[in-house]
């Protein structure tokens, strides 16, 4: 299991955020939005990462990545991180506008 | 250290980050309340999240001590991976909601949006 530690990681903030989608967020219900927003910023950053691999700046523990390479040997475990962290940052936007929107029409 | 490798590209992401807002997209992110609660959230859950993947007695990432300034805060977290965090999270939220449509400006106090006003008349 601890091969999976980044990825069970991951995973628990997709859960941890997804009711905030029901609380108003109106996140994953706009899809193309979403990936228009996620995906350019997911790009650039992956190009940080594998500068940043290819230097030495940082290196993953085998012990806790599933081993799985993308090209310039990025974990996969970084894409989904690329992906998931946005998106739990803009269903928490999402949230948090609609409970101030409600907080002002009441 | 000289920091080359992690400090100044985190600083220079957050200032890339603020002048893509400030100079081009002028989406007006910043004046938003909901944009600084959200990140203040976000910092919150940031603290446990990176924690994890950084913590010295079982670390998931490992730096290289001659690319980072050295100062890590809870959990271990090195400086920079707050500004790392800023930036992939602002650039995201710019690109988000530079997609809104119609309701630039916060609900009126009537609770209708201006297109939807106009949409009526």
């Amino acid at each position: 299991m601890d091969h999976f530690q980044y990825l069970l990681l991951m995973a628990g903030c997709l859960v941890l955020t997804a009711p905030l989608e029901l609380l108003g967020a109106r996140v994953y219900r706009q899809p193309a939005r979403l990936a228009r927003a996620v995906l350019p910023v997911a790009v650039v950053f992956l190009a940080w990462d594998a500068i940043a691999i290819a230097a030495g700046v940082w290196t993953y523990n085998p012990r806790y990545i599933t081993g799985l390479l993308l090209p310039f040997r990025i974990p996969v475990e970084e894409l989904v991180f690329f992906l998931v962290v946005p998106v739990c940052g803009i269903l928490t936007y999402g949230c948090v506008q609609a409970m101030l929107a409600r907080g002002q029409s009441r | 250290m000289t920091g080359l490798g992690y400090t100044l590209p985190a600083i220079a992401a957050v200032l890339a980050v603020c002048a893509w807002e400030l100079l081009a997209l002028r989406t007006g992110l910043f004046r938003r309340p909901a944009y600084w609660l959200t990140m203040l959230i976000v910092l919150g859950f940031q603290i446990p999240v990176d924690g994890w993947l950084t913590k010295l007695s079982a670390p998931v990432v490992e730096y290289s001590a001659t690319q980072v300034s050295g100062l890590r805060g809870p959990w271990d977290i090195p400086v920079e991976d707050f500004l790392f965090g800023f930036a992939l999270v602002t650039a995201a939220l710019l690109l988000w909601e530079r997609q809104r449509k119609c309701d630039r400006r916060p609900a009126p106090a009537s609770g209708r949006r201006p297109a939807e006003r106009a949409e009526s008349r």
